[in-house]
């Protein structure tokens, strides 16, 4: 492992950068004042009015699971779609895969509203919510998996299949594993870019259906308070958790196939 | 089943359901936008009916280049797209060199710490993108740095810095160290080992991270909204005035459509770049 | 194991497709600002008609306008600001509002009825209104000698320049034109191109001494004191002023309105003829006039300090909000302010047009 003390210091000044601003907001969900400026006492009053209003927490709950659902169908289209341009070079689903990155956010909500209401008659709800966060993770997921099929061996794949491997075998025994640190990484992508999207959620939403972006944008104008702090504290944990529980289960999900 | 046979349906299994899927849900709803480009903005907000109506026939109806022209004719679109492409580079370069050691440290660490290394990237982003955002208007304001350009770059940085971590680990973790161990026995110092064997190796991962950076920070409005001054427009802010300022969905779609055009082209330039460096390297 | 999972399947299906049994009693569905209702209001309406108010929120009509320009659906009640309610009416997507169904509608001061875009209030019932003005950190406005019932603080250089960088104006293209056209000596709503230019130049001559455009942030930078001047709203003001008291901090925030003439916003009260009870107007209706109640109406500007068109509140209202002129203008003041109106599609093109140029120079 080359691992030296200059690359170790670039590296945690890189952590401090991303978690710098993390203290503030945990440090302000425990602060006795409404304004996050300066620390006047330590309190958990916004914990514990946070416990007490229900919107926030229905909203919370909301983002959670669209997030767990549409990151679920964008690693696996993504995933798809990244070993398809890999495997087959073709010329138009990488366009068709970068274009959804590359749309401004208030054209993708706008156009997929109208096409909801307009073409399929759809009642918006988190379905349509589901479906809009999917689109545009899917590239995400994609372009990732493609980076890291590039430049690999492609013996590996071309042995299996003389030893006789099925497709799905080889994909199972030799792809996968190969690319799953790729797919986790586009997994966790798709994951927060979904919890934390507000423009194209605000359009595709339905009635009496809310998620914590669409919430807290909505406190902006009025400021927010620490109350917004504390659920993003606890968010942070229950994903915190979430991840550590799915990583005790997996590695036996993946020995069982490996 | 022939093996020919299963190969064949194997393609389809894989590249059907992505294909289709973006087709109904990315394809098709775009053109309604493309088609709105064209279109006239509504009297009073959404779009101008397409075909005329006989009872109002001064009311404007039907297609027209218009929203094209105003976006060519008019000096001061382009000298937004440029000002957005430069903050987009300077921030892909910045998070490009913040990225790079923090990926490489995660790929060379024990692959039992990986995992938990690649989720403390990521687990800031779990807490809500204003909230995040607000610190930094927290830590920035008694510096004296809050509302400038400085303020979007680093706010920039800081939401999109997961997205070049991440293809960067991806890639570099697949790099086999018997090649650094030749290159070492061949005499090779760190930094050549770094230059020659590792940063040609780790293209494809910057290209991606590159992709995943550049692209949406073109779009972003919030940042220069919540963080800039009074001179930090950029395509997304233009674009989402048109939204939600102007009601001009035309326009706005016009605009859109250029940016996307504009960013599709330079993807189509880098894919190019990558293929040529890949093919010399390899 | 797998039992269980067909359980939760049809769980998320339902939670998905949104399709939850509805319970028992009926369902108000209210499109409205955030904090723009209180608590204690909500739940004494809950209790006097057996039914659920459900909330979304906007934050800017323009959000709301686009959402329904799209095709959204659902909504039997929004709370536009004039110019929107204007918008909403030449679209055709209001019900009429009906009168016999309103026994408090004559609570309503008449001063606040009767508006240019909705003559009569056939579709419109006045909610609350706010004024767009100036608030300041009143210690430092009066060491530094600036005017503060001026627009003239917000666009002379001479006094801009005492207060560099500590100035914010609203990120809104309409009411930073309107603050210029009004310092101008002309109409709030004035689209005749000459003039809008000369607020442009007048713009962007002052533009170098702010510190940005600002729509959101601004309540808090007053309360902290990192920002001395703000153009905003005055239910905003209120609450910077509330909060530096509460906060103890060593200023005051203070807000007036410019003597030169400000903008009035009234949010109104309509009925959306995509809402879900749209074949059951009397539950719109009935909330209409429960918020019109005197006591009501006073919990809203008890809270966020909003100016109330309703006469029957006064006796419950805050004296000290009451007293405030910049909230409760005297009829003298009342004549100065304009309500903004809609604009058409050429005027909405050469106004985005200026706006453009205003921001990138």
């Amino acid at each position: 492992m080359r691992r030296g003390p200059l690359l170790w210091a670039a590296a945690l000044l890189a952590y401090a950068f991303l978690y710098i601003p993390l203290i503030v907001v945990v440090v302000f969900s425990f602060n006795d004042s409404k304004l996050s400026a300066a620390w006047v006492g330590f309190t958990t009053q916004w914990y514990v009015a946070l416990l007490h209003n229900e919107a926030m927490l229905g909203a919370a709950f909301n983002s959670l699971v669209i997030a767990l659902l549409s990151s679920a169908f964008a690693t696996l289209l993504g995933t798809m779609a990244g070993i398809a341009m890999h495997r087959y070079k073709l010329r138009f689903l990488p366009f068709l895969v970068i274009t959804p990155v590359a749309m401004p956010e208030i054209l993708l909500g706008v156009s997929l509203l109208l096409f909801f209401i307009q073409v399929l008659h759809l009642t918006l709800g988190m379905l349509s919510i589901v479906i809009a966060h999917t689109t545009f993770c899917v590239g995400f997921v994609a372009i990732v998996v493609r980076a890291r099929l590039a430049g690999m061996d492609e013996s590996l794949f071309e042995a299996a299949r003389d030893l006789g491997a099925t497709p799905w075998q080889t994909f199972r025994l030799v792809t996968f594993p190969l690319i799953l640190p790729a797919v986790i990484a586009g997994a966790l992508m798709s994951f927060t870019l979904s919890l934390d999207d507000f423009v194209i959620t605000f359009f595709t939403a339905g009635v009496g259906v809310s998620t914590l972006p669409l919430q807290i944008y909505s406190m902006v104008k009025i400021a927010v308070t620490p109350e917004v702090n504390a659920v993003s504290t606890l968010l942070m944990l229950m994903t915190l958790s979430l991840i550590i529980a799915a990583s005790r289960f997996s590695p036996h999900l993946f020995k069982a196939k490996a | 089943m022939s093996k020919a046979k299963g190969e064949g349906l194997t393609r389809w299994w894989v590249i059907a359901p992505p294909t289709l899927f973006l087709l109904l849900f990315f394809a098709l709803p775009s053109l309604i936008m493309v088609l709105a480009s064209f279109q006239y903005p509504g009297e009073y907000g959404g779009l101008a009916p397409l075909f005329k109506d006989p009872a109002r026939p001064d009311a404007l109806a039907g297609l027209t280049l218009e929203t094209y022209r105003f976006f060519f004719s008019d000096i001061i679109y382009v000298e937004i797209f440029v000002r957005s492409f430069g903050v987009a580079l300077a921030t892909t370069l910045v998070c490009l060199v913040a990225a790079y050691p923090l990926a490489l440290l995660i790929a060379r660490s024990p692959k039992k710490h990986r995992d938990l290394m690649v989720l403390l990237v990521v687990l800031p982003f779990a807490s809500n993108f204003l909230i995040r955002v607000y610190s930094w208007m927290i830590i920035l304001g008694p510096l004296d740095l809050l509302f400038s350009s400085f303020a979007v770059v680093v706010g920039m940085v800081y939401v999109h810095l997961p997205f070049m971590v991440l293809p960067l680990y991806t890639n570099l973790e697949k790099h086999d160290p018997v090649l650094l161990d030749a290159a070492q026995d061949l005499g090779a110092n760190a930094w050549q080992r770094f230059w020659r064997v590792t940063f040609p190796l780790s293209l494809p991962g910057i290209f991606s991270g590159a992709a995943l950076v550049f692209i949406p920070v073109l779009g972003m409005f919030a940042i220069p909204e919540l963080l800039g001054g009074t001179r930090d427009i950029l395509i997304g802010n233009l674009i989402k005035e048109q939204f939600l300022g102007s009601r001009d969905w035309p326009f706005g779609g016009t605009l859109s459509i250029m940016l996307t055009v504009t960013v599709l082209a330079f993807a189509a330039l880098a894919a190019g770049l990558a293929r040529g460096g890949a093919a010399r390297s390899g | 194991m797998k039992a269980p999972h067909g359980g939760v399947v049809a769980l998320l299906l339902v939670w998905l497709l949104g399709t939850v049994p509805a319970l028992a009693g009926d369902r108000l569905y209210l499109y409205n600002w955030n904090n723009y209702i209180s608590e204690e209001t909500i739940k004494r309406f809950e209790a006097f008609c057996g039914c659920d108010l459900v909330q979304d929120y906007y934050s800017d009509n323009e959000e709301m306008l686009a959402k329904f320009a799209a095709g959204a659906k659902g909504y039997d009640l929004v709370v536009p600001t004039g110019n929107a309610v204007d918008a909403l009416i030449k679209q055709g997507a209001l019900l009429p509002i009906r009168k016999d169904l309103l026994p408090h509608f004559a609570n309503l001061n008449p001063a606040y009825l009767d508006t240019e875009f909705d003559p009569g209030n056939r579709y419109s019932v006045p909610y609350a209104y706010s004024i767009t003005l100036l608030g300041y950190n009143e210690p430092k406005m009066r060491e530094l000698g600036i005017p503060t019932d001026s627009w003239a603080a917000l666009f002379e250089p001479q006094y801009l320049a005492r207060i560099k960088g500590k100035v914010t104006v609203l990120d809104s293209q309409r009411e930073l034109m309107a603050a210029a056209l009004k310092y101008l000596g002309y109409s709030a709503n004035a689209t005749d191109e000459a003039k809008l230019r000369q607020a442009k130049e007048l713009i962007l001559r002052a533009k170098p001494y702010w510190a940005a455009f600002n729509a959101s942030s601004y309540i808090k930078e007053l309360t902290l004191g990192n920002i001395w001047l703000a153009h905003g709203y005055s239910n905003d003001m209120f609450q910077a002023q509330q909060d530096a008291k509460r906060a103890q901090r060593p200023f005051t925030i203070g807000y007036s309105t410019p003597k030169e003439g400000a903008v009035l916003a009234i949010d109104s009260m309509v009925l959306h003829k995509d809402g879900k009870n749209r074949d059951h107007p009397a539950l719109a209706h009935r909330f209409i006039d429960f918020m019109l109640e005197g006591r009501n109406s006073a919990d809203l500007t008890n809270l966020i300090g909003s100016g109330n068109p309703n006469r029957a509140a006064a006796p419950y209202i805050d004296p000290e909000i009451a007293a405030n002129k910049a909230i409760f203008p005297d009829a003298e003041r009342l004549k100065r302010l304009e309500m903004l109106r809609d604009l058409n599609v050429r005027q909405r093109r050469l106004l985005n047009r200026l706006w453009t140029e205003i921001k990138l120079r």
